[in-house]
């Protein structure tokens, strides 16, 4: 059968051009580092890589609960509002408690109401994700903006921990913020895997029926998808907060798409059921290095969007192109 | 888990699986009326039926996908009440659908393990340890597979031995297999007949679902007929005829599977000169006259698929040209054929045909719809009155309209393709394997009408890989073998050898 030939002859070609995509990936974010040192002599100093890693770290948290819903085959754009959304509770509570903890406990259950309200749509209801997140993306802007009056919230009891959270550094050299989106992606990367929950995950957003027929409870893996997506975009919120040292209504606006564009960058399939956490983390590796390369050699912010936009257009076109070859 | 389960073939007073007044209902339809089935040990059962006799229920029954509305099923005895595949499976009844199940980005191990990954004692899943247990099953079974290969990179027939891996792996008694051949080659065909004589001598009990009688009569021990959802016979298939098979699938005896009307041929219609694609067509001349039928005969790979999408201008040419009532098909595309009256009964109904979740008018005016347009609007009173005059015409079996077209049976799809073209008003059809995936009953119905159509003046290109639907539809034969015609027949003077000598040659 000339077809099935055919197929199979594409198939073989996408599995190896999938098992060398982390190593181009790699290769890519070299290439850049290389680029950039040559245009400008601060670009390859401890202190701005150790920067560009701590700048990085919110989105690395974002992408990696992006890329996990993305894998299951769904999408969860809301990510963005979530960030400014948990800031409140945060400086709110350590506001009145002076407790760190207390405020990252309330962020996190807010991050986690709002993904089981996304989850619970998506999952459960059969709402279409894109739609459900596209909604919840506005609501929670939009209350965010009523609940702060479109002014940020100081944080008035000028906590020290809190501080340190977001501008202190690990053996005074890696931001903690860097630090606790290092561990993020190290424990992630172990969980998708080598864990059945991370596994099943893989095996959902490749083919829900099947997934189903293997007796895997579909609805509620994605559900925690999207929990464990609004958690990680809170983590991003309180590390965001943390080195703005408030709440502010704008906080995360467009993080979203900066999300998905290095998940897709990092060979997340949109069609779910591909890619690799590792791959996304080097994916929000080259998209950092490069926006802080560009600011390096003092091209303007103006330039760094219309730059990012084509990065994205071309991750999506590398999925598109790779759906084709199936 | 490691110990595959061999039954003792001496002991056959326990059926594996014994199915006793199985029920179940659909809105408005019974699917499945009070069916009785047993299966034992060692044993190969073959369920036949036309589409619609209930065979997928009873199947998706015994998988735990449908839950009964009466009756019971009972595997070794014990009376199982699943909620799910998942029971199913742990209840040893392992299901190898049609469409393979199974991730394609996983690979061999990992998908015969997918139900439940092994872990190890801290939680973490034993890639090892996965590995070593499908090696292991490999070698009891026999198959020549890679554990680390990816799923996706394998034939459907290698994909199909990951499934009975995962049905070995699962100590699976029943394994049942819905359609398996329909997508293999015949080397393929033989390599899973050894596989199933494998697992006859391993004790396990095998239901093997099929349109193919040859492979009925090949590989099973007894038969049982199911129509309209009601048991009509079990006996052993020894003690079968062809004829007797498909008497008691469609309830009558098809004297005349070819109905053949008086063919008057016109002037011709197609004229194909010097046809070269890139990848495999090496010139290609014939022409087709009005009322006739042109059959194309090829093995697999013969080229019979890009033939037909290359005349329709679906797939670009390098060379040739082809002509449709002495206009020139430029430029070479689907929407310049079209306007030619030339269209394509593609052999992929799902992927190239239907638009699955539409309703069955949609599906049937897709082509015709400027006919029912006045000032971009399209009158659906019109639209809907022409779809009910070809349903009646062609006897399609459907509830109403209405109803998505992924709900009808393969036959009454193909007459809804049928339907789009001829509605549209055609005086060339390609038709692609008009009659695979569809049953004994619905193909003669089918093969009447491609004769009428003929008969009323169509000319008609049939590409079909099927001997006995070759010469009783074509007027005329071509044989395609490597991309090139190698004999062109008569259909009154040729036989099965002649055709088959220049389709390997």
């Amino acid at each position: 059968m000339p077809q099935s030939n055919n197929i199979k002859s594409k198939f073989s070609l996408f599995s190896t051009s999938r098992g060398n995509s982390e190593l181009a990936l790699i290769v890519s974010l070299l290439v850049v580092i290389t680029i950039f040192s040559f245009m400008s002599e601060y670009f390859l100093t401890v202190r701005n890589l150790t920067n560009v890693l701590g700048q990085a770290s919110i989105i690395m948290a974002l992408a990696m609960g992006v890329a996990i819903v993305l894998i299951s085959g769904e999408v969860d754009i809301s990510v963005g509002s979530v960030v400014a959304a948990v800031a409140i509770p945060l400086v709110e509570i350590m506001n009145a408690t002076d407790s760190l903890m207390l405020g990252i406990a309330g962020a996190l259950a807010l991050g986690l109401m709002i993904g089981a309200i996304n989850g619970y749509l998506s999952a459960y209801l059969r709402i279409n994700s894109l739609i459900v997140t596209l909604g919840t993306l506005f609501i929670i802007r939009g209350f965010v903006y009523l609940y702060t009056g479109k002014r940020p919230i100081a944080d008035t009891g000028y906590l020290e921990n809190f501080f340190q959270l977001g501008s202190g550094r690990f053996l005074d050299i890696l931001p903690n913020p860097a630090l606790v989106a290092g561990i993020i992606v190290i424990f992630f990367i172990f969980i998708m895997r080598h864990t059945r929950f991370g596994r099943r995950i893989y095996a959902v957003g490749s083919n829900a029926e099947v997934a189903s027929l293997a007796g895997y409870n579909v609805r509620r893996l994605r559900f925690y998808c999207f929990i464990i997506c609004s958690l990680l975009a809170s983590v991003g919120g309180i590390l965001l907060s943390s080195r703005l040292g408030s709440a502010i209504h704008t906080a995360g606006m467009g993080y979203e798409f900066q999300a998905i564009a290095a998940v897709v960058l990092g060979g997340v399939s949109l069609a779910g059921g591909i890619g690799s956490l590792f791959g996304v983390m080097l994916g929000v590796l080259i998209l950092a290095f490069v926006s802080n390369g560009l600011g390096m050699i003092n091209l303007p912010t103006e330039w760094q969007l219309v730059i990012t936009g084509l990065v994205i257009i071309a991750a999506v076109a590398l999925d598109a192109f790779k759906k084709k070859s199936r | 888990m490691t110990e595959l389960n061999i039954a003792d073939p001496t002991n056959t007073s326990v059926p594996v699986l014994s199915v006793s007044g199985l029920t179940k209902k659909f809105p408005g339809v019974l699917a499945l009326d009070d069916v009785s089935i047993e299966v034992r040990s060692g044993e190969v059962l073959a369920i036949i039926g036309e589409n619609g006799a209930g065979k997928s229920t009873l199947i998706k029954m015994l998988a735990g996908v449908y839950k009964p509305d009466g009756g019971t099923i009972a595997i070794n005895g014990e009376v199982q009440n699943y909620a799910s595949p998942a029971d199913a499976l742990k209840a040893g009844t392992k299901v190898v659908f049609q469409e393979i199940a199974l991730i394609p980005e996983f690979t061999v191990a990992e998908n015969i393990f997918l139900e439940s990954h092994l872990i190890t004692r801290i939680g973490t899943i034993d890639w090892p340890e996965i590995r070593r247990r499908a090696r292991d099953i490999f070698e009891r079974a026999g198959f020549a597979l890679d554990p680390d290969a990816k799923v996706g990179d394998l034939s459907i027939s290698q994909q199909q031995l990951v499934e009975i891996s995962r049905a070995l792996a699962h100590d699976a008694k029943l394994v049942i297999m819905d359609e398996p051949t329909s997508s293999l080659t015949p080397l393929e065909v033989r390599h899973l007949f050894e596989v199933i004589e494998r697992l006859k001598s391993l004790g396990i009990a095998i239901i093997y679902v099929s349109h193919k009688l040859e492979e009925i009569f090949e590989i099973s021990d007894r038969c049982t007929i199911l129509r309209d959802g009601k048991w009509i016979s079990t006996q052993p298939t020894s003690s079968h005829t062809n004829d007797s098979l498909i008497k008691d699938m469609v309830g009558r005896s098809i004297d005349d599977l070819f109905p053949r009307s008086e063919r008057k041929f016109g002037d011709t219609v197609v004229q194909v000169d010097g046809l070269y694609t890139h990848n495999r067509l090496d010139n290609i001349s014939f022409n087709v006259r009005a009322g006739e039928v042109l059959g194309f005969f090829g093995l697999m790979g013969a080229g019979r698929t890009e033939l037909a999408k290359a005349i329709v201008g679906y797939d670009p040419i390098s060379a040739g040209s082809i002509k449709i009532n002495g206009n020139l098909l430029s430029p070479h595309s689907t929407i310049k054929s079209k306007s030619l009256g030339l269209g394509l009964l593609s052999e992929d109904r799902k992927e190239e045909g239907l638009m699955m979740d539409a309703n069955v008018t949609r599906n049937m005016t897709l082509s015709a719809l400027q006919k029912f347009t006045r000032g971009g609007f399209v009158n659906a009173a019109a639209e809907t009155k022409t779809a009910q005059s070809f349903v009646d015409r062609f006897r399609i079996k459907l509830a109403k309209l209405g109803q998505p077209i992924r709900t009808l049976s393969g036959g009454n799809q193909q007459k809804v393709l049928l339907s789009r073209w001829l509605m549209y008003g055609l005086e060339v059809i390609v038709l692609d394997e008009p009659t695979r995936g569809i049953d004994v009953g619905a193909k003669t119905e089918i093969f009447a009408l491609i004769d009428e159509l003929a008969s009323q003046g169509l000319a008609v290109i049939l590409m079909t890989s099927e001997m006995p639907e070759l010469l009783g539809l074509s007027d005329r034969i071509c044989v395609l073998a490597e991309g090139k015609i190698t004999a062109t027949f008569e259909t009154s003077n040729v036989t099965q050898e002649e055709i088959l000598d220049a389709a390997i040659q």
